[in-house]
């Protein structure tokens, strides 16, 4: 159940006021069946301007002085070997080993002043929830990713995609792996996962889809219990993701959404392949999970998580890079396209990152070691802003020295965004305490 | 200010009968005799009410008209606030539908203005607009460079804020409209919040005046408010109805005010009613108990209506215990009529479930269904208590709740030791204050005292006082550690006082690898209250601080406090919990939030399970026999005519989806197929897994809610449903593999020689415990006879076509929500 504090103001991702969402809550229990309740919704606004976002995580914390914020003014053992090129952005340089995001740096925003990881822990929670996974006071039940919130406040109910889906297999270092948490809003929030457990319910096992339509009948006539007996609505929410399952299992929607070889040639060219295996203990560098993110948000997903690779670099930091940023760049560049191209980037909002920056000085073995106190960040789409830089490092890139820009903000951003408000939305935790989505942060002015 | 000598008066006018046989129809006020407004400023809500002819009471406060006579002295408007004009005395006039009541009203000093109290009056303004909630201006850094004590619990901090921290800019005397703190309310400056004030309102003026008076604080001798108190305090409410409220503040003076307008309200059941900002509850269509509580200046109170569905009992099921006298009082009172006792197939399905966690044998239901025995319901629960699986079951629910969580491979030892002794327990029934006694005050290494495994994972005192206390007094008291408990009474020196009782646990190393031994360390207890920064001795929430002695372990204290006869919290909180379990709704719902503003549905069988529990010695099966042989237990779930939308006086069984864990073990069941879970042998039970860390390797557990043991509450188990879900069940490969096992059951089914109609009848006795009607007979026998064609077109082989069939039949009956639902 939600809550809102405060007064009347509050309202949800897409316009419902709390009212409205109640009347909805006791339409159920008055005995409306799922379909009547799901008409109600759309009568209620629900999904008239759906948004979506689309989360990278760079696994294992990517150099962020070796990226968007080279320091040329720094010696050479901390600057490293990379060159600066100019963008089509004039005053922006950015790393050599990313020409494709040069090209279209008026469609994305480099954040130089990434704070906020306490402990310097390798851990994606601080890019999927805003918060230090260490550090911070925890909730019981944990504290839920972006992508379990807004299934829980946005999520429209009756789609044959789901709402979250996060496109990262397990890793060997699960956190790597990790598609961002539920936390205390508990299972029914997780991510689905196409290439995590339960990847083979997608596709039919061992029988027929004849078999499966047979099968569908029998249950049907099988399945006479009143549904009156169940006060809660359960068992009518039931049949309604059963149908979507059997959607899922036959239209194919999903896997469509999944399959990028319904793409045409040129755009997968564009994109690039990468590799589907995972980096060591990382996550892969799959240049189709930008692809099929973009996908999965034109059929209706409401949130997108994907971890891209393996950067923590404790040696041979560049050439090290030469095997990430090409592919990172590609894959990106062509998302961000793609997005405008489609004329989507207004409704979707895309954000790279990874948990904390490196050590300005490289060590003995050619790497950068891990530096919570400052990393980067690169923002797009979601009408916000772009072409321009937000913050920066000093002269060694080690300490940010303008606009520090917490993670929790760009999530403040993320939410405002998406129409959810700060000050009174709150989602109660396994105590039953109403939590904030954010401590305390604001949505960033330069972006909206 | 008002002030009211007494609390309530009815006023009655005489009457002038009505044209047809009418009733007698009554307007009601509330008041005093002889009400008093002085000040300027003062203000009253009245309410009207009509008595009718059977005796209800409906409010008409928003329905009558209003006048006052003489002219001149007060005014009254709509919704019927009386407002001073001028010293003397008026009589107000109320009428509606042809009646009229009246009430004398008296202003004294109504050209004066009474010095402003910013504690009392401008705070409350800031809470009622939101602008210190823990969103806004209230949280701990405060917004944009603006602070104010979250709901404005620390009035003498929000007055150096706004008054002086910013040079003073906040607010400007000599032009009090131009006052930042005004200009950002309206949002005249740009304002993050939005516009929160009218300027047309009350609160605007009062503010703009307070800052024209020069911001008094206030004198240290003025009154603070004492308590508060709603009128009315209840009522029995038509479906849909309409209820004006007023709150009165009471203050250390004596005095009184309506603070109405100024109070915040919540409802505790949001499906059945709202209240708006003026205090008027609305009632939606569903009949029930729901509590509205009413916040004001850190004070609580509630309004409780009863909401009656009116129809007509005629004839309840007969009383099989005290459970039944209780539920069927209420239902009587509501006007809710219960839905028939269920039949045995459901009885021995839904209590096999309930209390041993798996679907009763093949066996135990034939033998059940044939019985003839008049008591044999209540042997059958005798039976299922007595069994393992009783304690495998309730085990696996404790050992959740207190936190028995594997987090890497060498906890296995700890986390064994305590569930099997969790389980030893319960098995032999030892009593619940014992129980809770042995883990509370635990000492020593897990090996040596297994009990003390809640002592690994819940390391903090502050940890263990927020446990011990939702788990074992449903009391919720995260919130008071920071501050004043917004719904309740307790108070950050409650907090820390309670973990004062954890101040002493010590802990070391031990001589076994990797455990730690908990220690009594001698010495005072005491904690330091952090807003404070005062030392507080141990004190049990409504008890006074304790004396204990260094050498005592204080904790045994509060072990002797919970099981006291008398303590109002321990018991009920155990019933309640156990009456969710198999109601799936707590006579108070959160089952851990219990709380004067969170009031149970039936008090009076609350308080009649929890005196039985302790009268029996904290006797744990003794409660579930009391439970599970009641006649409301053993009530139906499908509804009448009536019943249909009751969700809270449990009327009918309510159905719940079984646990990831039961559904499991149904589903082996079932199929005649294992489980396989790593580390354990072959055919282990879901339910007697003895942590959390099999879900991480169990897809299936995951994704249907198994908790993972990390919180007190069990709200962790999540029982919603998902697509992931649904996916599972209808299209997992493990699933199907048992399905289609050469051991299974549809190979068994297809290769047994008997009669296709037998073997029907024998897989739904096993899935739902009862006996196939026709016509489903029927539709499974035409499907196994259904020709089957291999992947190559041909014709198959009659076994293996037969096999092909019952899969498809074991497929649909675990899909469906008869299998899925206990009922």
């Amino acid at each position: 159940m939600l809550t809102i504090l405060g007064n009347k103001t509050g309202r949800f991702c897409d316009g419902v006021t709390r009212r409205d969402f109640l009347k909805i809550g006791g339409l159920a229990m008055g005995g409306l069946s799922m379909p009547q309740i799901l008409r109600a919704e759309a009568s209620s606004g629900v999904r008239k301007s759906p948004k979506s976002v689309i989360m990278i995580y760079m696994a294992g914390a990517p150099p962020h002085q070796d990226i968007f914020d080279l320091k040329m003014d720094a010696p050479l053992e901390i600057r490293g070997p990379f060159k600066p090129i100019g963008t089509n952005v004039a005053g922006i340089q950015i790393s050599e080993h990313m020409p494709y995001c040069a090209k279209i740096m008026d469609k994305l925003v480099p954040i130089r002043s990434m704070v906020g990881s306490l402990t310097g822990d390798h851990d994606s929670h601080i890019c999927y929830t805003g918060r230090s996974a260490r550090g911070v006071p925890v909730p019981p039940g944990g504290w839920p990713s972006i992508g379990s919130v807004m299934t829980k406040l946005c999520a429209a109910s009756g789609k044959t995609v789901p709402q979250f889906v996060g496109l990262a297999p397990n890793a060997g270092h699960p956190p790597y792996g990790s598609p961002g948490h539920p936390g205390f809003l508990g299972a029914a929030c997780a991510a689905f996962r196409p290439n995590g457990a339960g990847t083979s319910d997608l596709s039919l096992n061992g029988i027929t889809s004849d078999r499966l339509a047979d099968r569908r009948t029998l249950l049907a006539s099988f399945d006479q219990f009143r549904r009156d007996a169940d006060h809660s609505g359960l068992m009518s929410a039931l049949d309604v993701f059963d149908q979507q399952a059997f959607d899922v299992l036959t239209s194919s929607k999903l896997i469509d959404a999944l399959d990028v070889s319904k793409e045409d040639a040129k755009t997968r060219e564009r994109y690039g392949k990468g590799f589907s295996a995972n980096y060591g203990d990382g996550a892969p560098r799959n240049n189709e999970h930008f692809l099929v993110a973009r996908r999965l948000v034109e059929a209706g997903a409401r949130c997108v998580t994907m971890n891209f690779g393996r950067w923590d670099f404790h040696s041979n930091n560049h050439s090290e890079l030469l095997t990430h940023l090409p592919l990172f760049d590609q894959g990106l560049s062509a998302l961000v396209e793609d997005l405008y191209q489609r004329g989507l980037d207004k409704d979707v909002a895309v954000v790279a990152w990874g948990e904390f920056g490196r050590t300005p000085t490289i060590n003995k073995e050619g790497g950068r070691d891990h530096w919570p106190n400052v990393g980067g960040a690169v923002v797009a789409g979601g009408g916000f802003k772009t072409g321009q830089v937000i913050g920066a490092t000093d002269r060694l890139g080690g300490e940010a020295t303008e606009r520090p820009v917490h993670f929790g903000e760009v999530f403040a951003t993320l939410y405002h965004w998406l129409g959810i408000d700060l000050n009174t939305v709150t989602l109660p935790d396994l105590s039953g305490r109403p939590q904030y989505l954010v401590d305390g942060w604001q949505p960033m002015r330069e972006l909206i | 200010m008002l002030s009211i000598s007494k609390r309530t008066l009815f006023i009655l006018t005489s009457l002038a009968p009505l044209a047809t046989a009418a009733p007698t129809l009554q307007i009601e006020a509330t008041g005093t005799p002889e009400l008093t407004l002085r000040g300027k400023d003062a203000k009253q809500q009245i309410i009207v009410t009509a008595k009718l002819d059977d005796g209800a009471l409906r409010d008409f406060t928003h329905k009558a008209t209003y006048s006052a006579s003489p002219a001149g002295i007060v005014t009254i408007d709509a919704t019927g606030i009386v407002a001073p004009v001028a010293d003397g005395a008026a009589v107000i006039t109320a009428e509606a539908d042809g009646v009229k009541a009246t009430f004398p009203v008296k202003i004294e000093g109504a050209g004066t203005r009474q010095p402003i109290n910013f504690a009392n009056q401008i705070v409350p303004v800031f809470t009622k607009a939101g602008c210190n909630s823990g969103g806004c201006h209230g949280k701990a850094g405060g917004q944009n460079g603006f602070k104010l004590s979250l709901l404005g619990f620390e009035p003498g901090e929000d007055y150096e804020h706004i008054v002086k921290e910013a040079r003073g800019r906040r607010v400007f005397p000599a032009a009090p409209d131009n006052s930042l703190l005004l200009l950002k309310g309206l949002n005249v400056m740009p304002h993050g919040g939005g516009r929160r004030m009218d300027a047309k309102s009350d609160d605007y003026a009062l503010v703009a005046r307070w800052i024209a008076q020069g911001m008094p604080f206030g004198q240290e001798s003025d009154p603070k408010v004492e308590r508060i108190e709603v009128i009315p305090k209840a009522r029995t409410m038509a479906l849909g109805g309409d209820q004006q409220i007023i709150v009165l503040a009471r203050y250390t003076d004596g005095s009184v005010q309506d603070v109405t307008r100024s109070a915040l309200y919540e409802a505790n059941e949001k499906s059945m009613a709202e209240a708006d900002e003026t205090g008027r509850v609305k009632l939606f269509d569903q009949p029930g108990d729901v509590a509205i509580m009413v916040r004001y200046q850190g004070k609580v109170a509630t309004f409780r209506a009863t909401v009656p569905l009116g129809a007509q009992v005629a004839s309840l099921p007969p009383v099989r215990n005290f459970i039944d006298e209780q539920v069927f009082t209420k239902l009587k009172a509501m006007g809710v009529p219960p839905s028939d006792p269920c039949d045995d197939a459901t009885f021995i399905r839904r209590v096999s479930i309930d209390i041993a966690g798996r679907l009763p044998s093949l066996d135990e239901t034939n033998r059940f269904l044939a019985d003839k025995d008049a008591a044999k319901r209540d042997r059958l629960i005798d039976t299922l208590l007595a069994s393992p699986e009783y304690a495998d079951y309730f085990a696996n629910k404790w050992s959740s709740l207190l936190r028995n969580k594997r987090t890497e491979a060498r906890d296995a030892s700890s986390t064994f030791a305590f569930y099997g002794w969790l389980r030893d327990s319960l098995r032999a029934n030892r009593p619940y204050n014992e129980i809770v006694r042995d883990v509370l005050a635990a000492t020593g290494t897990v090996d040596e005292n297994p009990a003390s495994g809640w002592y690994r994972q819940v390391k903090e005192p502050q940890q263990q006082l927020e446990d011990a206390a939702q788990l074992f007094l449903g009391v919720r008291m995260q919130c008071a550690q920071c501050h004043h408990h917004p719904f309740e009474k307790w108070s950050q020196n409650d907090y820390y006082s309670f973990s004062a009782f954890f101040s002493q646990v010590g802990r070391k190393g031990s001589a076994v690898k990797e455990t730690e031994t908990i220690f009594h360390r001698r010495g005072v207890a005491s904690a330091v209250n952090k807003k404070t920064k005062q030392p507080v001795k141990p004190a049990a929430l409504i008890t006074g601080p304790m004396e204990i002695a260094p050498e005592d372990d204080p904790r045994l204290a509060l072990a002797d406090w919970m099981s006291n006869r008398a303590n109002p919290f321990f018991a009920r909180t155990l019933v309640n919990r156990y009456w969710k379990h198999f109601f799936n709704r707590g006579i108070v719902e959160p089952e851990d939030d219990m709380r004067e503003t969170n009031p149970p549905s039936n008090p009076e069988l609350l308080e009649a399970l929890a005196a039985k529990f302790v009268e029996s010695g904290y006797d744990l099966k003794g409660l579930v026999r009391d439970i599970t042989r009641s006649q409301t237990y053993q009530l139906s779930a499908v509804p009448n005519n009536y019943n249909k939308s009751d969700r809270q006086n449990f009327s009918r069984y309510y159905a719940k989806r079984l646990t990831a864990e039961v559904l499991y073990d149904s589903l082996n069941e079932l199929t005649r197929t294992p489980s396989n879970f790593s580390g354990m042998p072959a055919g282990t039970r879901a339910i007697s897994l003895p942590d959390n860390s099999f879900n991480a390797g169990s897809y299936f557990l995951t994704v249907f809610g198994r908790p993972d043991s990390s919180s007190a509450c069990e709200c962790e188990r999540t029982q919603e449903a998902s697509l992931a879900q649904a996916l599972h069940l209808l299209n997992a490969k493990d699933i199907q593999e048992k399905l289609a096992s050469s051991s299974g059951a549809a190979a068994k089914l297809a290769a047994d020689a008997r009669p296709d109609e037998d073997k029907l009848r024998e897989l739904y006795l096993i899935a739902y415990a009862r006996q196939p009607e026709a016509a489903e007979l029927a539709l499974a026998k035409t499907h196994i006879d259904k020709p089957r064609n291999a992947a190559d077109g041909k014709p198959m082989e009659a076994v293996a076509a037969k096999r092909q069939g019952y899969e498809d039949i074991l497929w649909a009956i675990l899909n469906t929500k008869e299998f899925l639902f206990n009922h």
